[in-house]
């Protein structure tokens, strides 16, 4: 989240879109219903008429996999009715700077597409620079060169009535909740995996965030793109690079050709050497010298053009390529889609290690109904780790706000922490290669790894510091980001934690909920949120050029012209709070990326600030476009009325594995189905299905088919119905019902079913699992699969 | 008073309920709360380990058994508020479902065994060693030129948005240490 979620109350006006939060983050609607006590208005917009839908003002039912066209329409609306925030655009995003001349797009494809290689050459999305390699600003948004002016061009073919014919959504709709953005400011936006499960997925956030720059609905208390995230822990998780593509801090992995820590330099940034240098001392010790660049080639390299997602780990087994795999708290045989494809992977493993709470259907894949045991090879080993309640640690919660859990209660049996278990495996594999001499084990053998804690706090806390950092001279702990050094005499091991334990305290411990300056929600003493306990991240942006804020009964941070600094009720989000606005620091609200503003146009960029050869900043650019364009879902009941020879997104390889990913097509798969969860339980239902309670709540699986469709197939309330793809089947009981109606698409009626898909044949409850159906069609930056949106066909059983 | 001791004091665990003067002798109402269900136990504060608001928790221990589990009213976020999901997890540390002791499924067998810590890791670790020996790859031609790469693709690790953030940190940093680049999480599915 840019924004937290006691800041919801702050908002105006909400576009809720690709979440059932009522159900799925229940505080969000806690939050969302105060601010509408002072008259804010909600709208939601989903294929379901659901809980949500019950507390919001408007509701707009779309189809699966057609955000884009619908959110384009919008943006369309407000650049040619010039109702955009004229001075926040031009200060805050790079709408004045001029494009590179190259740069072009026609029937679906942008310029600089590799054909037959699912990829572009970037160079012409980015700007015309000047001498120094800076971008030329236009004098004036109407400059046809500017980056506003080509945006203006690429969504005019985004009226309200293609925008309607492709989604679903009324044109009079539409307008209205066009007409209750520009006019409710200020304004957030709130999504949840409705939205990333596409093929389009960050194309679709695109759209969000060219919506709130043209709005100015960014930096501000009750404005931002609000990603509601999934699971307790996935923000801290995912800080701390569980994903092939990155190390702790969102620092790249080097590919193969990164040969040294300049070359990786080179590409990322000066700002990102400092946290690179400061984690390999934090993971190498006195091993990291300048003299050896840090034992930078110790980390391994990826082949640039492979990928290494979670379906490469399955597709790779398919071949007998990958033979061991580590599981911590995580069900793939449950929420992975195309499961036939997994449960063949996984008995091509020699060695599977689970390290779970209850006995899981990926653990137990042998024991799967119809299985026959003794024909699959794969040792599996299953290690009982403790529960959240019995050992102690942090979480992080989706704005970013790092809170302590305490435990009163020792681990269930002989099970583990999950800290204690890596530990005793790292040993054990450390002592296996003691004594050897080759090179590649080198690393295992001279890493820093020597923890001495004994018990979960002291040992959670003594990695928790390890992660703020320290200062290597005085052994003190970092106070912040910026007493990070890059020449080798700080250790962090992650950068966007310094700060969580400065001066010794452990500040994801605090519980002051009394001190709340400008009564905005954000509590500065209440646990610790990053970086350095800003809560509202590109807070620079609720200020104008001068830095005051736009909205006085509003404000957030704002520049202190007799202190000479930043200041306000949260942590001013600049680089140094002393650069007043004047600056090049100051003007830099959106500071990750190179330019240091909001991109409309996302093409590639490098800051010279450092040098030109040593860029202090490198921007991250979509693999599949400057600008969201719509396609269609893989499977899709329809064609790409935009550009018919360009259906789907050209960035997308699939099948990857021709005759284990078959595509269906709308004439033996006529219904699209949706899935996702519920409030009772939760992902692959590994814990809420071993919760009696949450058993009699919601005791099985079943599938919503709409009133016309049901009465067609001659389907009541509580028949059995098979559900069928072109990857698998399943059974489910009927839930017919209103709340879902036929849509009219390009002229033709278009049904939409929706399942939820946290069941497996493991547990207390025990029923079919969804994800046979879905498709593994991901999309092409996060790799994310479409199971928002899938072909099936389906009868009585 | 904070709201969470002032509630305590009534005897009412139940949120949603404001008064702003108790108005009464807190006397007989503290004598009565005596017999809460939470008297005389120790509390531990938690935080909900579902979706990703972060809820506070209230966990109370009695003779070293979970025996309640409730909002947390201080909680800047909650207020006291648990969803389903949340207020269920007390069953957690006292399911007869939970797996006790290491298990070990061998090849082409139909059933689990239990064994030791000790087997279990050891087994693991020979595993590990063995695949890693065995597929490393230490250099990697692309168009004609070698590159130095220093890693093994046939080991990968996954996991980590269930476990404390210095779970997930320690996994990350142990599997680039063994040379891993297929480390991977819920987050992409």
């Amino acid at each position: 989240m840019t924004n937290h979620w006691v800041d919801l109350k702050n908002a105006k006006v909400f576009l809720i879109q690709g979440s059932n939060a009522a159900e799925n983050h229940p505080m969000a609607v806690k939050w969302m219903l105060e601010a509408k006590k002072k008259g804010a208005i909600i709208i939601h917009v989903d294929p379901r008429y659901t809980r949500t839908s019950s507390i919001a003002d408007i509701h707009a039912q779309i189809r699966p996999g057609a955000d884009i066209a619908f959110l384009n329409s919008i943006i369309n609306y407000i650049i040619t009715n010039n109702l955009y925030d004229e001075d926040f655009v031009i200060n805050h995003t790079n709408a004045l700077l001029i494009a590179n001349e190259e740069f072009d797009y026609q029937d679906g494809l942008f310029s600089g597409y590799n054909d037959g290689k699912f990829s572009y050459t970037n160079l012409s999305w980015g700007y015309t620079l000047d001498e120094e390699s800076k971008p030329i600003k236009a004098e004036s948004l109407d400059d046809p060169r500017s980056v506003f002016s080509k945006a203006k061009e690429f969504f005019k073919r985004y009226d309200f009535k293609v925008a309607s014919d492709i989604c679903g959504v009324p044109e009079e709709k539409i307008k209205l909740i066009a007409d209750t953005l520009v006019n409710n400011k200020p304004g957030t936006i709130c999504y949840a995996l409705g939205m990333t499960q596409h093929t389009t997925g960050v194309q679709g956030i695109r759209s969000f965030g060219i919506l709130q720059m043209l709005l100015g609905n960014l930096g501000k208390p009750g404005s931002g793109v609000n990603a509601m995230r999934g699971e307790p822990n996935v923000q801290g998780a995912t800080d701390m690079a569980m994903l092939f593509h990155i190390i702790p801090g969102y620092l790249a992995v080097p590919n193969h050709d990164v040969v040294d820590l300049d070359t990786w330099t080179s590409r990322t940034g000066t700002f990102r050497r400092t946290f690179m240098t400061s984690i390999l001392k934090a993971w190498f010790g006195d091993h990291a010298q300048p003299e050896n660049d840090f034992c930078f080639n110790w980390l391994p390299k990826k082949n640039g053009r492979e990928n290494y997602s979670l379906f490469r780990i399955f597709e790779t087994a398919l071949d007998k390529k990958m033979k061991f795999l580590y599981i911590m708290g995580q069900n793939p045989m449950v929420t992975n889609p195309n499961l036939n494809l997994v449960h063949e992977s996984l008995g091509n493993l020699d060695m599977l290690v689970s390290v779970d709470l209850f006995m899981t259907e990926t653990a137990a894949f042998w024991e799967k109904p119809g299985v026959d045991p003794s024909t699959l090879d794969t040792e599996v080993i299953f290690l009982p780790a403790a529960s959240f309640l019995e050992k102690e640690g942090t979480l992080v919660n989706s704005g970013r706000m790092v809170q302590w859990r305490y435990t009163g209660i020792k681990p269930v049996g002989n099970s583990k922490t999950d800290l204690e278990i890596i530990d005793l495996l790292f040993n054990r594999i450390r002592e296996l290669y003691q004594g050897s001499s080759d090179s590649k084990d080198e690393p295992i053998l001279k890493a820093n790894w020597n923890y001495e804690a004994e018990d979960s706090p002291s040992f959670s806390e003594e990695v928790l510091k390890e992660i703020n950092g320290y200062n290597l001279a005085t052994g003190e702990l970092l106070k912040g980001i910026g007493e990070l050094k890059p020449d080798g005499t700080t250790a962090a091991g992650n950068w966007l934690y310094a700060g969580i334990f400065a001066n010794n305290q452990n500040h994801s411990k605090r519980k002051d909920n009394i001190n709340d300056p400008g009564g905005l929600g954000i509590y500065p003493g209440f646990a610790w949120t990053w970086p350095g306990n800003c809560h509202v991240l590109y807070n620079r942006a609720s200020c104008d050029a001068e830095g005051k804020p736009y909205d006085e009964a509003n404000k957030c941070i704002w520049w202190d012209e007799e202190k000479g600094m930043w200041t306000g009720y949260d942590t001013p989000d600049v680089p140094n709070r002393n650069d007043g606005p004047d600056t090049p620091n100051g003007k830099r609200p959106f500071r990750m990326a190179g330019e240091g503003l909001a991109r409309i146009l996302a093409g590639p960029y490098q800051d010279p600030f450092a040098n030109q050869l040593l860029p202090r900043d490198s921007s991250s650019v979509p693999a599949d476009g400057p600008l969201p364009e719509h396609y269609e879902p893989f499977e899709s009941p329809t064609e790409n009325v935009l550009h018919p020879n360009v259906p789907v997104n050209p960035c997308v390889k699939y099948p990857r594995i021709p005759d284990k990913q078959p595509i269906g097509t709308a004439a033996d798969y006529p219904y699209v189905l949706c899935t996702s969860s519920m409030a009772e339980h939760w992902c692959a239902g590994t814990q809420t299905r071993n919760m009696p309670w949450l058993n009699e709540l919601q005791p099985e699986t079943f599938i919503e088919i709409p009133k016309n469709l049901a009465a067609e197939k001659g389907i009541k309330n509580g028949d059995w119905v098979k559900v069928w793809s072109a990857r698998g089947e399943v059974e489910a009981k009927a839930q017919v019902t209103h709340r879902i109606h036929p849509l009219k698409i390009n002229g033709k009626e278009v049904d939409v079913v929706w399942m939820p898909y946290n069941w497996g044949y493991k547990g207390l409850s025990q029923a079919a699992s969804t994800n046979y159906v879905t498709i593994d069609a991901g999309d092409p930056n996060t790799w994310i699969q479409e199971t928002k949106c899938c072909l099936v066909n389906l009868d009585k059983a | 008073m904070k709201r969470r001791d002032f509630l305590k004091l009534t005897g009412v665990t139940g949120a949603g309920l404001l008064l702003t003067d108790l108005g009464f002798n807190a006397a007989p109402v503290e004598a009565a709360s005596q017999t809460i269900r939470i008297h005389n136990s120790e509390e531990f504060y938690s935080v909900c380990t579902f979706c990703s608001c972060g809820c506070g928790m209230i966990c109370s221990v009695k003779d070293g058994k979970m025996i309640n589990l409730e909002g947390d009213p201080d909680h800047i976020v909650s207020e006291g508020a648990l969803c389903s999901k949340g207020a269920a997890m007390a069953v957690m540390p006292n399911s007869d479902q939970r797996i006790r002791n290491p298990l070990y499924r061998a090849p082409r067998s139909n059933k689990w065994e239990e064994i030791s810590w000790e087997e279990a890791i050891d087994k693991v670790a020979r595993k590990f060693v063995e695949t890693r020996d065995d597929y490393w790859i230490s250099d990697e031609t692309i168009d004609g030129t070698t590159y130095k790469v220093n890693r093994c693709d046939a080991v990968s690790f996954m996991g980590g948005a269930q476990n404390n953030t210095e779970e997930s940190y320690l996994l990350s940093k142990m599997s680039r240490i063994l040379g891993a680049v297929y480390v991977e999480h819920q987050a992409r599915v």
